[in-house]
């Protein structure tokens, strides 16, 4: 039983090995991925670290220069140039008395509220303000001989119970989703060679006609899949270990490091996915007639994975879903990069799940291959 | 020793075979006649468990193909059309893939495709990817491989289609040697005088019937013609008379 996998196993192996146009395929993915997702994350990461300069038209400057000198501090400035964006702050004639006179100064921000772009820098003006009046509040308690302490009747205080790790949640929902679709796309055009292009190229009437049973030939043709799956999957993490190395993650307090043994725990909990995803290549390839016909039925179906996995990502669901296969396993993913303990639970079920598809998988390829109508593709 | 009885078949509303009973004898050569569309691939993939018969069996050394197709299908060779060749493979690795498939070991193998290689003479393109062949050299290296593991029965599909004369020489002396050795060759084809030439026992069919079979000299005997082929179109020209 096994001699006979083994030898279709073996002629599978050199087969997708010289078939240049499918390694190529997975090899771009494995190797773009995490460079692609390194250069976003570092752009990202520019941006979230060290705000713009914002720029207004600011009237009436001269008649508050202290303010004004407030505001440059926090960035905030007045311009005339193209990039000042549409906030006016104006400063009213009689502000220099009320100032010296103790009352309220008018300061009047006209701005668009409704302009979700603008909203943003709009509130960071207001806020920008507010800490410029408590301070000044503060100066004329002080210098009236009173506590500016009485003016906070609530002393809140949040304690950020975050590790620096976890605050990278979105960071790491992408890591690990672009590192276990790599497990579907590396081996997805050999899936598709190995079943609906042998049945185009008219070999596989010859292999039935050999002394080997249809299970035999799925069961090798998906272990064949899925040791590229794991190749591409080792290949995607050692990139990503070095990719992602290269991101100046200390700007948010957090960092993404792959280390060995994240690298060695992915690539067995991989395992059985790989077996999933390439009965699920086969099976998906003979159901459809021709090799452009399998070509788009995947496409599609390999929306089911990537939309698990996003879901991970970004948190939805999370409950629920973190029992399903991907899922789990990308969870387990993530809690390892944490510095988390594996959650075994949802990741043991998770696995006999995906290996229960496996075998559905594998069983339903080789009962269709006994029919007629699949094999000669009537 | 190859028999068929009584196949039945209805492929999308028309009978491909319709009660086709025939046998091919060990040390004999048996061709299997017949037009285009009278049912000549479809019996031979029933013979091969490809196919599900409606009605009736086919019988390999007194093995049941649907009772035991893998111990049916270790005493056969297939020469298959089309070809289904592995465009990535050599010839010598797709022959000794399916030598090995065929339960021989790697080094029984490895030996009898050297073998086959230097008896078909194709020496010169045995390790050379088959991308890019031209017929004649995926027919020789299709036929390697239906007889690399010597089996006791040997089905050729249209096994002359595209070979050049030198070729055709080589084949017919292989398919004689192959008699000689006892072997049960079966073959089909629509090429008279290769049949004419070779075969023991001819079966004619069409409209997936058997409508005569016999000798060479048998059938145009029975016709009153002369020639093979000319008793070939009387044999088929009767069977449309009567179908009509």
């Amino acid at each position: 039983m096994m001699r006979q996998v083994n030898i279709l196993f073996k002629k599978e192996l050199l087969d997708a090995y010289r078939d240049k146009r499918s390694v190529m395929a997975g090899l771009y993915y494995a190797f773009g991925a995490p460079i692609v997702m390194c250069l976003l994350f570092s752009i990202l990461l520019q941006q979230m670290a060290s705000p713009e300069a914002l720029k207004i038209t600011i009237e009436g400057a001269d008649r508050a220069p202290n303010l004004v000198q407030y505001l440059d501090s926090a960035e905030i400035s007045h311009s005339d140039a193209d990039d000042v964006k549409p906030i006016r702050l104006e400063i009213s004639e009689d502000y220099q008395q009320d100032m010296a006179h103790g009352r309220s100064a008018t300061v009047v921000i006209v701005a668009d509220k409704s302009d979700s772009k603008l909203i943003k820098s709009v509130r960071r003006l207001e806020t920008a303000l507010l800490r410029y009046n408590s301070e000044v509040a503060g100066l004329r308690l002080v210098a009236r001989g009173i506590d500016p302490g009485l003016m906070r009747a609530l002393d809140v205080q949040t304690h950020d119970q975050a590790t620096p790790d976890a605050k990278g949640g979105l960071f790491l929902g992408i890591v690990t989703l672009s590192i276990i679709i790599a497990v579907f796309y590396s081996a997805m055009n050999l899936g598709i060679d190995t079943s609906a292009g042998e049945r185009e190229r008219n070999s596989l009437a010859l292999l039935l006609s050999h002394p080997l049973s249809s299970m035999q030939i799925v069961l090798a043709k998906v272990a064949a899949i899925a040791t590229f799956s794991i190749l591409g999957l080792a290949l995607v993490l050692v990139v990503s270990k070095f990719a992602y190395a290269m991101v100046a993650w200390e700007q948010l307090g957090f960092s993404i490091t792959l280390d060995i043994r994240f690298i060695l725990v992915s690539l067995i909990i991989g395992i059985p996915i790989a077996l999933m995803s390439a009965s699920m290549l086969i099976f998906v390839s003979f159901m459809a007639k021709s090799f452009k016909e399998a070509q788009s039925y995947v496409t599609m179906v390999l929306m089911v994975p990537v939309g698990l996995s996003m879901m991970t990502s970004y948190d939805i669901a999370t409950e629920t879903i973190q029992w399903l296969p991907i899922a789990a396993q990308q969870y387990a993913m993530i809690e390892l990069i944490k510095g988390n303990a594996l959650p075994y639970a949802p990741l043991g079920v998770a696995s006999v799940f995906t290996l229960a598809l496996f075998a559905l998988f594998t069983y339903l390829s080789s009962r269709m291959l006994k029919s007629e109508k699949v094999v000669f593709g009537l | 020793m190859i028999k068929v009885h009584n196949l039945k078949k209805q492929i999308a509303s028309v009978d491909a075979m319709d009660g086709l009973s025939f046998s091919a004898e060990n040390g004999h050569i048996t061709g299997l006649l017949g037009p285009n569309g009278a049912g000549k691939t479809t019996c031979l993939r029933t013979v091969f468990g490809l196919l599900q018969a409606d009605d009736g069996y086919a019988e390999i050394d007194g093995i049941k193909v649907h009772e035991d197709p893998m111990a049916a299908k270790q005493q056969l060779g297939l020469f298959p059309d089309p070809c289904g060749l592995y465009e990535r493979l050599t010839p010598r690795e797709y022959i000794e893939f399916y030598a090995q498939l065929s339960g021989m070991t790697k080094t029984a193998a490895k030996a009898a495709t050297q073998r086959v290689i230097e008896q078909l003479k194709m020496t010169d393109i045995a390790d050379r990817r088959c991308q890019g062949f031209s017929q004649g050299q995926r027919m020789k290296t299709a036929l390697a491989q239906a007889i690399v593991h010597q089996p006791r029965n040997i089905i050729l599909d249209e096994p002359t289609r595209g070979l050049d004369v030198m070729s055709t020489r080589v084949l017919r002396e292989l398919l004689l040697m192959l008699k000689e050795q006892g072997h049960c060759v079966l073959f089909s084809s629509h090429v008279m005088q290769e049949v004419a030439a070779l075969c023991d026992h001819v079966v004619v069919m069409a409209k997936g019937k058997v409508v005569a079979q016999g000798t060479p000299d048998q059938l145009c005997e029975q016709t009153g013609k002369a020639s093979l082929e000319e008793a070939f179109i009387v044999l088929i020209g009767s069977d449309e008379g009567i179908a009509a």
